[in-house]
């Protein structure tokens, strides 16, 4: 593309979780094949914005830079994404960066996503096989299962579907989709099937699984095409039975 | 986690689910239905509600089959869209319309309910204070208004249903099922909306 070109960032800034929130915009040079994590840190290296006011550097996160770790979603031109994986080329312009609005902010477009983590360990997504002593090879996987389930594994906790779903605001306690969707991962698993029915007792809590509202942003929403609304119907089914089957055995 | 657990959320949720197709969904289908009678002319009408109304122990059977489970599921669908927040501004997937008309026409259908009710199962229910409603032309927004969108609630809600109780898992079987709840939709709201055309004449 043409020399002189500039590209245009207007973002969010706001400088700690109780401060007021501003928009900045900067300019800077051209460059092919940059993406929005390099353009911030153009912005680092010179926190200047387009009118010549110089300013405290962007806030953001940013670890793996291959859409593997989650660390640097945030809202681009509105829609919560990646920003190591969105490339200029591609964005229309000004490229409008906004923090995630369902997470408590730390500063910019820097959020604290504990509360997925928090998710995680309320619905024991993991598989207990600590003891004492070697427990042996565990139960083989089939070959089939394992292919849908790898789909699951590929989430990376960083929150798009929770910005994305409705049912995930101040007045609702509901875990979202990311957590579900591992209960159906760790379910499938043979040794993690073991626990299943600490998961899917878990899923029954206030917050839990009846709290989606079938939008199905989410799967819309996920960057890694996780199936999460085959995942949420499915986990509809199991709980029914698994919560019939506990109150009829009581 | 706590140890122990109380899956009252669950359960809630669930009946909340079950009292909008039965009975609420099926009353509703088939007084749309019922109401075709009014084809028939004004004679006709005012007998098949006398004899509704005369029916032994009607308002016993009202208040359990349609009142009470009407009340239950408004009044907690209530708290459920308050729950919500919705984004279509950012997201506008067919769906997430889809959801949000969903918590619209539960609203409506709670005000509607109640204004028909009061005027017609507290007041005098008759072709003739029907169609004393409807020649209104505001009346008959509000009563046209009334019927589609409680129709679409239905509708939607069992395209729903089918996923809150694992039936539709996974997205080709939910698609097909939504041509079903599409054409169920279009078909009572037919039905509904000549009931009113009845009226008109
Ligand atoms: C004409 C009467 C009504 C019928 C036939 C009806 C039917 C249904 C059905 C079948 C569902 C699907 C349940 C599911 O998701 O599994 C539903 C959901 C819902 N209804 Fe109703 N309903 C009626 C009135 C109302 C009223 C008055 C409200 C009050 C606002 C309401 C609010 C809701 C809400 C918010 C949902 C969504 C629940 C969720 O997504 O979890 N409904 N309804
Ligand atoms: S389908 Fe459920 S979890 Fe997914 S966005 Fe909608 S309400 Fe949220
Ligand atoms: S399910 Fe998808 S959108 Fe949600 S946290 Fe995991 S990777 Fe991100
Ligand atoms: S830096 Fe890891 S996903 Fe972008």
């Amino acid at each position: 593309m043409a020399e002189g070109k500039t590209i245009r960032l207007k973002i969010r800034r706001q400088d700690g979780p109780d401060k007021p929130s501003r928009w900045e915009e900067f300019s800077l040079p051209y460059r092919p094949k940059m993406n929005v994590i390099s353009c911030l840190m153009e912005v680092q290296k010179y926190p200047v914005t387009s009118d010549g006011k110089v300013t405290s550097p962007v806030v953001w996160e940013c670890n793996c830079l291959e859409e593997v770790c989650g660390a640097c979603t945030m809202n681009i031109n509105g829609q919560a994404r990646q920003a190591c994986s969105a490339l200029i080329d591609q964005l229309q312009q000004p490229v409008v960066l906004e923090p995630l609005t369902k997470f408590p902010l730390i500063r910019d477009l820097m959020v604290d996503r504990q509360i997925m983590f928090d998710n995680l360990k309320k619905v024991r997504a993991w598989i207990p096989i600590d003891g004492t002593y070697d427990l042996g090879p565990g139960p083989r996987m089939a070959e089939v299962k394992r292919q849908w389930a790898y789909e699951l594994s590929k989430c990376m906790t960083c929150g798009c579907c929770m910005e994305a779903c409705p049912q995930i605001n101040a007045r609702s306690k509901f875990i979202g989709p990311a957590a579900i969707s591992q209960v159906r991962l760790f379910n499938a698993h043979p040794t993690g099937e073991m626990n299943k029915h600490e998961r899917l007792a878990a899923l029954l809590d206030e917050g839990g699984i009846a709290d989606c509202g079938n939008a199905q942003n989410c799967v819309q929403a996920c960057p890694k095409q996780i199936p999460l609304t085959t995942s949420l119907a499915d986990l509809n089914r199991e709980t029914n039975k698994f919560a019939v089957s506990r109150w009829l055995r009581k | 986690m706590s140890s122990v657990q109380s899956p009252y959320h669950f359960l809630i949720r669930r009946i909340h689910s079950l009292l909008g197709l039965l009975p609420i969904g099926v009353f509703l289908t088939f007084h749309l239905f019922l109401n075709l009678s009014a084809q028939g002319g004004a004679a006709l009408y005012d007998k098949v509600i006398g004899t509704m109304r005369n029916f032994p122990g009607i308002f016993v059977i009202e208040l359990i089959v349609i009142f009470i489970p009407i009340a239950v599921h408004a009044v907690y669908g209530t708290w459920v869209v308050y729950t919500g927040q919705s984004n279509l501004l950012k997201y506008r997937y067919a769906r997430n319309w889809f959801y949000i008309i969903q918590r619209v026409s539960g609203l409506y259908t709670v005000v509607f309910v109640i204004t028909h009710v009061w005027a017609l199962r507290v007041g005098e229910a008759s072709f003739a204070a029907l169609q004393h409603l409807v020649t209104n032309p505001w009346g008959l927004v509000f009563y046209a208004l009334g019927i589609i969108f409680a129709v679409f609630h239905f509708a939607n809600g069992l395209w729903a249903f089918a996923i809150t109780w694992g039936l539709t898992v996974g997205p080709h079987s939910q698609k097909i099922w939504s041509y079903v709840c599409t054409l169920l939709f279009i078909v009572i709201t037919v039905v509904g909306l000549s009931d009113l055309s009845a009226f008109l004449r």
